[in-house]
């Protein structure tokens, strides 16, 4: 098993850094005239990297004129921004009201079960990664799933789980 | 150019193409529910029809939510005048439509979804008015549809002051939850003189459960972009942010798109239209903090802080974002202003109520039919959003709960129906309105799970600045975690309560403040679900996994060890299959035929496809014991005991405790007044569901154990209740059930032809001759005894049979398949009409006047209750009546010396373990509880014989605990698999006798059904 360091380092591998910090760049000219616009800038690096690098959090840091310690204050606030890398595929569970009462945590066992996984983890492959979230607002298709954003609903485990494999197969 | 002037043109030139253009327009649903549906698959599925047949007539368009969530993807076709609505669509129903509906013309009935019903009809739709009728991501059809024309009102006619009037006497509302009055707020802004300030539209909807917001920016986002204008011009402020969601990322595109259109017609930007006024406009994304939701914390966030909330005051409306003055309104409340601007305060006054007017959107989620977004005039009962807009509980399971107002809200139980949606009411019972969600739970919903999850939420989302929040939630859900795994005391219903309020008085801002609603909520009208948890290790909804080993178990009341004897089955070992029912339900054959598997509804193959069939096997194990041993196994009596125990009564609960009694070892007599045993069984229940000879079969295991059955015995006439006493029987228990129809309250009802159900039932069970032959029946009633009689009439072929019922069929008592079985059988159903008069000549029957009934308010049943309606009177034309109206307890018993004390003269009063007012005596089933179903009395029997072992100086264990081992013995099918159908004979055998319907599962089929089981009693799989 990787401990999830040696995952961090080798998802680091793959990034373009300099196409990264050129982006990066870009966002915050943006908002420079909007010197509170700290969020704006980790929704973006979040969208571009599915995560936001120790490395990155320093640079925006820097570049907007704040102490490091802040952006991990804010990040650690907000569930949305994550500094672990994520899957190829980012499952988010929806564990709503209208899901849990129609059974969405017997559906997070079993992705768990399935993949090895915890909230919040990626599995070892990098194929996927786990969030269980707070309501996605497609209650009325509940329980429901979203994919890299696209959503899946009238689950049950069983058909999750068959989703799921066919992202993996790249069936989908 | 004025703006109106350039709408107008816009609308024009819009209206000239769509002449120009086409009739029909097909929109299809395309909101994150109908995408994640398959909308997109359907709408490509069309355009590629339309394409192939050339129909480039046709106006193909993406609208945002359609309403009706539960039936996408659905859509619309729109021709001329006429609308048609398509739902639960795929791509080949779609091209199937085009074909059929677009070009040969032919609705496709059985697809569509009818307009007229209650759903849309009982809708009063402002804010939602175009959403799933207009294309969002076009400005030009937006305005086609008045957009922008409240704001082009002002420019032209209002100064600030005026907006701020008019959303005064309109008396608007805040739509976010807490229902503060919106012209009020804008107005602590307009008074303020500052240069800068900022208007935020919150659309970080983060109650879960809650998806009104998400589909009016998917929908209509240019009628919020008008309200925030509109808004900004009252205050007179310049620049304005949306704060949405980062998981809604469909509605944040649609917003996208909608703020550059109408920047790019300078409706946004710089001195709008000539008017000097400037308002821009921004979007900022929410990144998942609940807290986020209260306006201090919101405003920390967009400044790019941690979204901590501050202390008020000072109120935004003073010092807000970036310390300048700043209203913070609900998408919602927003999108009500340009409606008002546009047709004034005294339209918007004529909806709702007086204290709330207008309407109010729900998020209708949860266990209901019609899932979707409603919007209601203010003041609808909350009874008729549910039963009548929503169409009633999904697989009409039983209403328990609405949930409104998220984690700060708090629950609406059965009793409560009649409530007016307005902020008041809703305060009072506990809840609030909240932003919208409105979840609505059933009797598989366990209101201390509940209650956890919540506090479970709020415990996530608590920023942790203030201690009574931080710690108090985390307090309550350890609280609550020990209740739900067995290990609660009372004290801790106490503690909760104690806490709860603490929290709500010192707690920072109003996440924390709120946090212990649901745990009150839930504590105020479901305390015995918590008193059960505790004081039981019972969880009724079987919810709380630790309380039991599978649901079905837990949730018969025999205690019946469901997923033991299933494995049984499949391994071909019905010997012990039967051995392990018999342990806890000493009537196995009886209750594989006329169960009302109370199981099957916990059951967790439901949420996979449908539930395993448990009575289907249960009958099969005793079947084929029967034809393959002639005899069912007799339990071993391990001592045998001195003491005497009479029972008084032979139905399922008398023969239950003659069971567990007689297993003890005691010696035990059953006195029965009819001269065959079996109570009800045998005189009630018709023989084409259970064999008299059948039933005897199962009644000889208690004779072979040595229980003596004396028949045509009465207590009260034959013996007396002191006469058993003198005798020597050392205990009685009482189970006479309750056998006597209560009378038909109407003109006429000493007619000859005029029969109690019950009494019928009897003079066909014991074969007395009962001539109904070519007759006319009408059967008054909606329970399982107007089902039985009714059933038993079409076998001695009446010419026609009537059930007449006061309320709805969703309302009958009776069990749904039964229902259905009479419907097959021909059996006429009248519903929601009343019998008033048995019209007679010459005593003979000549009709049954009756009367039609309306559903009134809700009674305590969550049923509506029956209003006679003036002037409908009609009548059926009958010759005999049956009246099948419930049926009480003859106590005849009491005719002696000693007498038992009755709850109201109707019904023995017994304690919690049996125990009568006479200690020796003991009373369980239908004559204490009144009329109930066959394994309800089982419990009861089962409960009153470890009473009465008790008061013998027994331990009062009647079932030895035994360690199972509990393991897998094949693998376990997960995939979807239809249940074994139970086989039946065809109508034209029903009507020629009293065989038995169903005829059973062969050993295939019962091998094949019993491998769906799922074995959730095994720990480790």
């Amino acid at each position: 098993m990787t401990t999830t360091k040696e995952k961090m380092k080798n998802s680091e591998k793959d990034i373009d850094w300099k196409e990264v910090n050129k982006k990066i760049n870009k966002y915050i000219e943006e908002v420079e005239e909007d010197g509170d616009a700290l969020i704006e800038v980790l929704h973006k690096v979040q969208a571009l990297l599915g995560y936001i690098p120790k490395r990155v959090q320093k640079k925006i840091a820097s570049d907007l004129n704040l102490a490091p310690g802040k952006i991990s204050s804010v990040m650690s606030f907000y569930a949305h921004f994550s500094d672990k890398p994520q899957g190829k595929y980012q499952i988010a569970i929806c564990k709503g009201t209208a899901c849990y009462v129609k059974g969405s945590v017997d559906i997070i066992e079993k992705v768990k079960e399935v993949y090895g996984l915890s909230s919040g983890d990626t599995t070892d492959d990098g194929i996927f990664s786990l969030e269980v979230v707070r309501c996605l607002g497609a209650c009325g298709l509940a329980p429901v799933m979203t994919v890299n954003g696209k959503a899946h609903g009238l689950l049950n485990p069983d058909k999750a789980v068959k989703i799921l494999e066919k992202y993996k197969n790249g069936e989908m | 150019m004025k703006l109106k002037n350039k709408l107008d043109n816009i609308k024009e030139n819009y209206i000239n193409k769509q002449k120009n253009n086409s009739e029909v327009v097909i929109a299809v649903g395309m909101g994150t529910c109908g995408i994640a549906a398959g909308a997109e698959e359907v709408w490509e599925a069309i355009k590629d029809e339309l394409e192939n047949r050339n129909l480039d007539n046709i106006k193909l368009e993406k609208t945002g939510c359609i309403g009706l969530c539960a039936r996408e993807p659905l859509i619309e076709i729109r021709e001329n005048n006429k609308s048609t609505f398509y739902g639960d669509l795929n791509k080949e129903r779609a091209r199937e439509i085009i074909f059929q509906h677009i070009s040969q013309n032919n609705i496709i009935s059985k697809w569509t979804i009818d307009t007229g019903n209650d759903f849309f009809k009982d809708q009063e739709r402002i804010v939602l008015k175009n959403c799933g009728e207009i294309d969002p991501e076009s400005i030009e059809e937006a305005i086609a549809n008045e957009a922008y024309q409240g704001l082009a009102k002002i420019l032209d006619q209002m100064d600030s002051m005026d907006v701020v009037k008019l959303i005064k006497e309109a008396n608007l509302r805040g739509r976010g939850g807490a229902g503060f009055p919106t012209g009020l707020k804008w107005k602590f802004a307009h008074d303020n003189d500052a240069e800068q300030k900022y208007l935020i539209c919150n659309a970080d909807e983060g109650d879960p459960g809650a998806f009104m917001d998400r589909s009016i920016l998917e929908g209509d986002p240019h009628r919020l972009i008008e309200g925030m204008i509109i808004a900004g011009y009252a205050i007179e402020a310049s620049k304005g942010f949306i704060y949405c969601r980062a998981e809604y990322p469909l509605a944040l595109k649609r917003l996208k798109k909608a703020i550059k259109d109408a920047k790019d017609l300078g409706i946004l930007g710089e001195n709008i239209f000539g008017s000097g006024f400037d308002f821009d406009l921004d979007i900022r994304l929410g990144a998942g903090a609940f807290v986020c939701g209260e306006e201090t914390s919101l405003i920390s966030s967009i400044e790019g802080e941690r979204g901590e909330p501050k202390p008020k005051p000072p109120y935004p409306a003073q010092n807000g974002l970036w310390d300048k003055p700043t209203i913070i309104n609900n998408v919602e409340t927003l999108a009500n202003v340009p409606e008002i601007v546009r047709h004034g305060s005294d339209w918007f006054k004529s909806f709702g109520t007086e204290k709330s007017p207008g309407t109010k959107v729900f998020a209708l989620a949860g266990k209901i039919k019609n899932n979707g977004l409603v919007e209601v005039p203010m003041g609808t009962k909350i009874g008729e959003v549910i039963f009548d807009i929503g169409g009633g509980l999904e697989n009409g399971n039983k209403f328990k709960a609405a949930q409104t107002g998220g984690p700060s809200g708090g629950c609406i139980p059965i009793e409560h129906l009649n409530v007016s949606i307005d902020y008041e009411s809703l305060q009072e019972l506990g809840t609030i309105m909240g932003s919208g969600g409105m979840i609505i739970m059933d009797d598989q919903t366990c209101m201390v799970d509940l209650a956890k999850y919540f506090i479970d939420f709020c415990k996530d989302e608590s920023c942790g600045q203030c201690t009574p929040c931080r710690i108090g939630t985390t307090r309550m859900l350890e609280i609550l975690e020990k209740i739900t795994n067995g290990e609660g005391e009372l004290e801790d219903i106490e503690l909760l309560k104690e806490m709860g309020e603490v929290i709500k008085d010192s707690a920072f801002c109003g996440l924390g403040q709120t946090a212990a609603n649901p745990v009150l909520s839930t504590i105020r009208y479901f305390e015995n679900e918590y008193k059960d948890h505790i004081e039981n290790d019972y969880c009724g909804a079987s919810v709380c996994a630790t309380l039991f080993n599978s649901p079905c178990q837990n949730s018969c009341p025999a205690n019946v060890d469901v997923p033991m004897y299933i494995d049984l089955v499949r391994q071909g070992k019905y010997k012990e299959a039967y051995k392990v029912v018999q342990e806890e339900n000493p009537l196995v054959l009886i209750c594989g035929r006329v169960c009302y598997n109370l199981c099957e509804n916990s059951c967790n193959r439901n949420s996979i496809d449908e539930a395993l069939a448990i009575r289907e096997l249960k009958r099969f194990v005793s079947d084929h014991l029967l034809e393959e041993e002639g005899a069912f196994p007799v339990p071993e009596i391990k001592e045998e005991k001195e003491k005497e125990v009479a029972i008084v009564g032979s139905g399922p609960s008398g023969l239950t405790a003659a069971f567990y009694l007689r297993k003890k070892g005691y010696k035990v007599t059953v006195f029965e007044k009819e001269s065959v045993v079996g109570g009800m069984l045998a005189t009630a229940i018709p023989e084409y569901r259970l064999p008299k000879d059948l039933l005897n079969e199962e009644i000889a295991v208690l004779t072979t154990m040595g229980v003596e059955f004396v028949v045509n015995t009465e207590i009260g006439k034959d013996l007396s209740l002191k006469d058993l006493k003198d005798r020597g029987y050392w205990a009685v228990y009482m189970a006479v059930g309750a056998q006597e129809d209560r009378s038909l309250p109407i003109e006429g009802n000493e007619l000859p032809d005029v029969y109690s159900a019950l009494d019928l039932l009897r003079d066909i069970n014991l074969g007395k001759d009962v001539n109904m032959e070519d007759k006319k029946v009408a059967v008054i009633g909606g329970g399982n005894a107007a089902i039985d009689i009714a059933r038993n009439l079409v076998r001695l072929n009446a010419d026609e049979v009537n059930i007449v019922y006061r309320r709805t069929e969703k309302d009958m008592p009776a069990h749904k398949e039964e229902i259905e079985e009479a419907k097959y059988e021909q059996v006429k159903m009248h519903f929601q009409v009343n019998p008033v008069k048995v019209i007679s000549e010459d005593n003979n029957i000549k009709g049954l006047e009756c009367v039609e009934i309306k559903g009134g308010e809700f009674d305590n049943s969550g049923r509506r209750k029956p209003m006679e309606e003036d002037n409908t009177n009609f009548v059926l034309d009958v010759d005999v009546v049956v009246s099948a109206i419930g049926q009480n307890v003859n106590d005849n018993f009491n005719k002696g010396d000693l007498e038992l004390e009755m709850d109201n003269g109707s019904l023995i009063s017994a304690n919690d373990d049996h125990s009568t007012n006479i200690p020796w005596i003991f009373a369980g089933g239908d004559c204490v509880t009144g009329p109930s179903t066959v394994v309800e009395s089982i419990q009861q029997g089962k409960e009153a014989a470890s009473s009465i072992d008790e008061y013998l100086g027994g331990d009062g264990v009647i079932i030895p605990e035994k360690q199972k081992e509990r393991k897998i013995t094949s693998e376990i099918l997960q995939e979807e698999k239809e249940r074994v159908k139970m086989p039946t004979i065809l109508l034209s055998e029903r009507k020629k006798g009293f065989v038995e319907v169903e005829k059973g599962y062969s050993k295939d089929q019962a091998v094949e059904e019993a491998e769906r089981c799922l074995r959730c009693d095994v720990e480790d799989k």
